[in-house]
């Protein structure tokens, strides 16, 4: 059995396209996902359209100026319809066009924000509105009755590309254990190696084994060697320890006996690696590799919830990123446990030594 | 242990052997006994049966009705049993790609509890210096030496190769035939299908002929030969064609057939005695006028056999 599940490793882990799978692909994810910053935030470039020479123009343009959020931009002289053309043409995200009241009537500001996004904008009326408030009180000499001090407690808010680790390690080992096992039992099968094996004494039940053991075995390498990559790049992931690991690995009993029900249901080698595809792309979006399976639509989230990888990653989440324990998620082990059991009878019955 | 019904000496031993898929018949009742140290072989056109045949005696697949005993143990009722006494070569089957010879031979000597040392099994078929290799830098005669050496892994009683020589060039065939006596010698029996009754008149012991899913003639390929009514091939070439009616009126002729080709007129005909054949020909090439360019006598071969067994010409 040892020089069995000997072999069955370097077989895995001398065919190209299974580690393709299972580290090049989630690799290139995580790299490239580095690269968006999408968590900091972007800030507002403001058109100001007053003269500064007079109290009330420089009052307010130092203001504005001291918002680390706004990008200040002063054009003096501009009418407001050349304003708006400049929003127009997407060269300034809002405008603010102060003009002088007649005497002893106070000056007007008009604040026009660009683009039809409600939450933004809100963001930049408010910023703008305690500037004009705070140039009001600074120009009218009037007194601060109240003083707000604001400051962060310093709790860490999850990153978008800490979120991302244990969605792309996921999907890394689904891939890896549909897609290659599959590809690689239809090739055996259409090579005539398995009809060989069944030729010698040699026990089915022990050949599956040796099978889904290597590919086990080589799964957790993978996971170790994502998980170190994730972490350099700055997804923290090696906080969710032994548990993270050992709910990897479960979960990627269910995609290898998957790879063996495909392997086992669909003819020729071709239509086999489409099929793996055609059930790991799907779930790599709807169970939440790259976004929250919350932002889904409610209709569909019941069908997602009980998806394997959906599953998975919200255990490994939990691990990772909130410090949970696996007792914790115990509903999402008794899912993936269903899946497990129902995925190895499946794969028991299907599977077929040769092409008919 | 399954009660043995064989003779002492018998080692295989196929009782009205049926296999059906659906509506097809792919066996019709075969029944065949091989004797201990014996090279048999299986012939039969494309669909005649020979892979099921084999496939029933190795218990990769079950008959629809019949026994088959190999080694005394019954294939359906001890598959395992058998297969660990038994040695298999499939045809279009190949090893896996990403092991080394070497590695593959240990792999496969890892099911049994008798196994052969690989180094000394990849000697036997001078491909020791093959043994990091693996199997796609092989060329083809080398892969299919390598799937009869793996066949032996297990030192088996009783090995079953199915088209061992297939798509090889002469040469190849020869190496091949050469590693098949040795198995033979190294005291196991043999049994084979092919396509090519070169192969089976040269290395059979005993030859059976499947057609249509049963067992049409069986006997030693010189038994075969002497048991045909038209033992010998005779070619004649004339300038001129001969009248064709003429000629198969003459006695102890058959299967006449005259083409023109190049360099005259062949006519080919099957003779049960060539003397009296040959006269009666040379005699009418006389008559006629015309003048004999070649005149070529040879013995029937398995060949001739297939074609009265089946009626049909060989196109393998």
């Amino acid at each position: 059995m040892l020089t069995l599940l000997g072999a069955s490793v370097k077989m895995v882990a001398r065919d190209r396209q299974s580690i393709f799978w299972a580290l090049a692909f989630p690799m290139i994810f995580l790299g490239v996902f580095r690269l968006f910053s999408v968590d900091s935030a972007r800030t507002t470039a403001l058109l100001v359209v007053a003269d500064v020479r007079t109290e009330a123009g420089a009052t307010l343009l130092a203001a504005l100026q001291a918002v680390p959020f706004l990008d200040v931009e002063v054009r003096p002289g501009l009418s407001e319809d050349a304003a708006l053309a400049v929003l127009q043409e997407r060269k300034s995200d809002a405008a603010l066009v102060l003009t002088a009241g007649a005497a002893g009537a106070p000056a007007s500001a008009q604040l026009i924000t660009a683009v039809n996004d409600p939450v933004r904008n809100a963001i930049t009326v408010a910023a703008i509105t305690s500037v004009v408030d705070r140039a009001n009180l600074a120009l009218t000499r009037a007194p601060q009755a109240i003083e707000l001090h604001a400051r962060s407690a310093g709790v860490h808010r999850t990153t978008y590309f800490e979120f991302l680790g244990p969605g792309i390690i996921g999907m890394g080992l689904m891939n890896f254990a549909t897609i290659a096992l599959a590809g690689s039992l239809s090739r055996y099968r259409s090579e005539g190696v398995l009809r060989r094996i069944r030729a010698t004494p040699l026990a089915p039940w022990r050949f599956f084994t040796s099978v889904v053991g290597a590919h086990l075995l080589v799964a957790g390498v993978q996971v170790v060697v994502l998980a170190l990559v994730a972490e350099a790049l700055g997804a923290h992931v090696l906080r969710g320890g032994l548990p993270f690991l050992l709910v990897s690995l479960y979960g990627t009993l269910i995609f290898l006996n998957i790879g063996v029900i495909v392997a086992g249901k669909v003819q020729g080698r071709g239509a086999v690696e489409g099929a793996a595809n055609a059930i790991t792309l799907p779930m790599m979006f709807l169970s939440g590799s790259f976004f929250p399976t919350s932002s889904l639509p409610a209709a569909v989230r019941p069908i997602v919830e009980v998806l394997p990888l959906t599953q998975m990653l919200h255990a490994l989440r939990g691990l990772a990123l909130d410090g949970d324990s696996l007792l914790d998620h115990w509903p999402a082990l008794l899912i993936m446990t269903a899946w497990v059991v129902g995925t190895l009878l499946i794969a028991r019955v299907t599977f077929r030594f040769a092409d008919d | 242990m399954a009660a043995t019904t064989q003779a002492a000496g018998t080692v295989i031993t196929a009782r009205d052997l049926v296999k059906r898929y659906g509506d097809l018949t792919a066996l019709a009742g075969a029944s065949f006994e091989v004797a201990r140290g014996e090279i048999f072989g299986i012939l039969g056109p494309n669909g005649a049966g020979k892979t099921t045949l084999v496939e029933i005696l190795e218990g990769l697949t079950r008959p629809s009705a019949g026994t088959a005993t190999i080694l005394g143990l019954e294939v359906t009722e001890q598959p395992v049993e058998v297969k660990r006494r038994i040695g298999v070569q499939l045809q279009a089957s190949s090893y896996h790609q990403y092991l080394t010879l070497r590695e593959i031979l240990e792999l496969f000597g890892s099911f049994y509890p008798r196994r052969a040392d690989p180094l000394e099994l990849l000697r036997r078929v001078h491909l020791e210096d093959r043994a990091n290799a693996r199997m796609r830098t092989l060329s083809g005669g080398m892969r299919q030496r390598f799937s009869i050496v793996a066949a032996l892994v297990n030192e088996p009683e009783v090995v079953f190769f199915d088209e061992p020589t297939a798509g090889l060039d002469p040469d190849a065939r020869r190496d091949l035939w050469a590693i098949v006596r040795e198995v033979r010698a190294s005291g196991a029996t043999v049994v084979l299908t092919t396509h090519y009754m070169e192969e089976a008149e040269t290395l059979c012991d005993r030859v059976a002929f499947l057609h249509r899913g049963r067992i049409s003639a069986l006997d030693t390929p010189q038994g075969l030969i002497r048991g045909l009514n038209a033992a010998y091939r005779v070619t004649c070439t004339t300038s001129a064609p001969l009248e064709a009616a003429a000629v198969a009126a003459i006695p102890g002729a058959t299967r006449v057939v005259q083409e023109h080709a190049a360099d005259g007129y062949v006519l080919r005909l099957r003779a049960a005695a060539a003397p009296p054949v040959v006269a009666a020909l040379t005699a009418m090439v006389e008559r006629a006028g015309v003048t004999m360019l070649d005149l070529a006598v040879e013995p029937a071969t398995l060949e001739d056999v297939f074609i009265a067994v089946t009626g049909s010409e060989w196109d393998g």
